[in-house]
């Protein structure tokens, strides 16, 4: 009986017809994620559409949720069981060795798409000419930074992530004797003065006690930023600071004092600190004479890792990414009449695997080539001998 | 005669176990390292605080061009700032004209110069961070270095208004091309803090400069 439907669950598996299905899913998702490109952006619609097992869909006659479509991560599993099933039908002998490394680059590159999809960290650099940074940051994630500029030469940043914020509650900062009590988080808020008569700010101290919020739905376009906000309470040694508004819309600066050490406190978009710095001593936007079209962008960047004791330059140009400690840091943008350059940087740790699928697919075709090449020769002299 | 293939007969299934068991605990580590932990970092203090993409920042209003998250205007349904109860007046010189603020701004003033120029006023209670945080903040958004306290006295003008003593500063970038900032505070009795921005490319903001001097001048309480 058990037998009977694990057969059956593996001929459905190895099924042609279940690829026929999940390739028509797959090009129906393409599209509606193409689509919703144009509401979401193009990160929101990747995450709602491409890597996610569900499509979830909010009408407007409800008041929850619904799933309406397969998502991108489901689609892509069940077709990689689908072929890893197939793959397993191939019988394992010399004259199927090209179908099975043809078969195994097609896992491989689906297993990449998986580990770029779960792992992948998409972040950015936008240095001025003549800036050094040291930091990348999160395009739509923020965190509530504390910052101990006490000392003359050096800041010690204490990073709380968003994540950890939305949970509330209670968070100590190890290494000080600081406790955040987040009062309340809003993923994205709009802040105005606030209006005479109007009920106080929960904000007791800073910029927040004449400040209105009201929280706003969370945005994903691409030009669209949410504003991450938060009523935050910094208690030490028993004594509380008062509360403080912190958002990534307040560019004025708040500081507490605690036993001498001064505390900054600022809502932000989320930092990575690298253990090496990049300069930009160029920026360079051409254009076709005549036009505003533009030609070429560059960034002449001077890469400083004093731990490899290494001082180089590097041009970073379109196409020309630069590929540096697990990073690739390509040329997005720019701004500031061209004296600002924006760097995409992406960190994923399976990039290597579609190369690795397309070097295994390319050798499967010519070995499988190869061998049909040999077998029609060999009969053709067959038949002539016979 | 084609001779049959022979097959080995190796056991597919545990060929596959090991990639299978590998992807497996690739999974579990992605999973895993989600860090949503406080992170502690010690750095080099930076040259000053630049935020070249917060567009929401309330006095920081440079839109970039290009593919960069534009800057954000204010949107049809943000109400726009109350009057706070000391408030400040201006005067506009000729060709200036004033759009009400939205969200954090109390006003923009349009001025009658061709070119990449805005000018702001946006209020906050309190001293907003103190002079010389928001000034190294000025300086880091046109890419100039922190001033300290010395620094800070030498590059303060004073103008004097009915309103009080207006502190203003002038910033001109080094980039290649020139950026500038001209920005004054005021604090005003009821303990807000006003500030006025013009910035934009040097061109433009150095023709704009007189008259946005002539309006601070002309500051005075409502």
């Amino acid at each position: 009986m058990i037998k009977t439907i694990a057969s059956r669950v593996w001929a459905f598996f190895k099924s042609f017809q279940l690829t026929i299905v999940l390739l028509a899913l797959l090009m129906g998702l393409i599209v509606a994620c193409t689509l919703a490109q144009v509401e979401m952006g193009t990160q929101g619609a990747v995450n709602a559409y491409m890597r996610s097992f569900i499509v979830w869909h909010q009408f407007s006659f409800l008041t929850f949720q619904v799933p309406t479509f397969p998502g991108g991560a489901l689609v892509g599993l069940l077709l990689t069981i689908n072929l890893i099933a197939k793959t397993m039908d191939i019988k394992l002998i010399w004259p199927r060795a090209g179908m099975w490394l043809i078969h195994v680059g097609l896992v491989v590159l689906f297993a990449g798409e998986f580990v770029a999809g779960m792992m992948q960290v998409d972040t950015n650099m936008s240095i001025e000419v003549g800036q050094t940074v040291n930091f990348v940051q999160s395009y739509k994630n923020a965190e509530l930074a504390l910052i101990d500029v006490t000392d003359p030469t050096w800041d010690e940043v204490y990073s709380v992530p968003d994540t950890q914020l939305a949970r509330g509650g209670a968070i100590a900062i190890p290494g000080t004797p600081i406790t955040l009590n987040v009062k309340k988080f809003y993923p994205n808020a709009q802040l105005s003065n606030l209006p005479p008569g109007a009920p106080p700010s929960m904000a007791t101290v800073g910029v927040g006690a004449g400040v209105s919020i009201i929280e706003q739905p969370l945005v994903s376009a691409d030009n669209d930023m949410n504003q991450t906000s938060a009523f935050v309470e910094p208690v030490a040694g028993g004594r509380s600071y008062g509360v403080w508004l912190a958002s990534v819309a307040l560019g004025a600066p708040q500081s507490f004092t605690h036993e001498g050490r001064t505390y900054l406190l600022t809502m932000r978009l989320r930092r990575q600190y690298l253990p090496y710095a990049f300069t930009l001593k160029q920026f360079r936007h051409d254009v076709y004479p005549g036009t505003d079209i533009p030609k070429n962008f560059s960034s002449l960047v001077q890469v400083v890792n004093p731990s490899q004791k290494e001082s180089r330059e590097v041009l970073i140009y379109m196409n020309q990414p630069l590929r540096y400690a697990g990073k690739t840091f390509y040329q997005a943008s720019f701004g500031k009449n061209d004296t600002l350059s924006v760097l995409s940087v992406v960190e994923n740790p399976g990039w290597l695997l579609p190369y690795v699928s397309c070097v295994l697919v390319s050798v499967g075709l010519l070995v499988h080539f190869a061998i049909v090449l040999r077998r029609s020769l060999k009969r053709r002299q067959d038949k002539k001998e016979g | 005669m084609l001779k049959p293939p022979t097959s080995p007969h190796r056991p597919i299934h545990a060929l596959l176990k090991t990639p299978l068991i590998l992807g497996l605990g690739l999974l579990g580590l992605a999973i895993g390292c989600r860090s949503d932990q406080v992170s502690h970092y010690r750095v080099p203090k930076e040259a000053a605080v630049t935020h070249p993409d917060h567009p929401g920042h309330a006095d920081e209003a440079m839109p970039m061009p290009g593919s960069m998250p534009a800057g954000q205007e204010p949107a049809a349904n943000v109400p726009p700032p109350p009057t706070p109860k000391g408030a400040l007046k201006w005067t506009l010189p000729k060709g200036w004209s004033e759009l009400p603020g939205g969200g954090m701004r109390f006003a923009t003033f349009k001025a009658p110069f061709a070119g990449k120029l805005e000018a702001t006023v946006v209020v906050l209670p309190g001293p907003a961070g103190g002079e010389l945080a928001n000034v190294n903040r000025w300086r880091g958004q046109i890419g100039l270095p922190a001033l300290d306290e010395a620094g800070l006295a030498k590059a303060r003008t004073i103008v004097k208004a009915k309103a009080g003593t207006v502190n203003v500063y002038d910033f001109t970038s080094d980039g290649q091309a020139k950026s500038r900032m001209v920005a004054a505070s005021i604090a005003t009795p009821d303990g807000n803090t006003w500030f006025l921005k013009l910035n934009g490319d040097a061109d433009p903001v150095a023709k704009a400069r007189p008259d946005f001097m002539t309006i601070l001048g002309s500051v005075r309480l409502d």
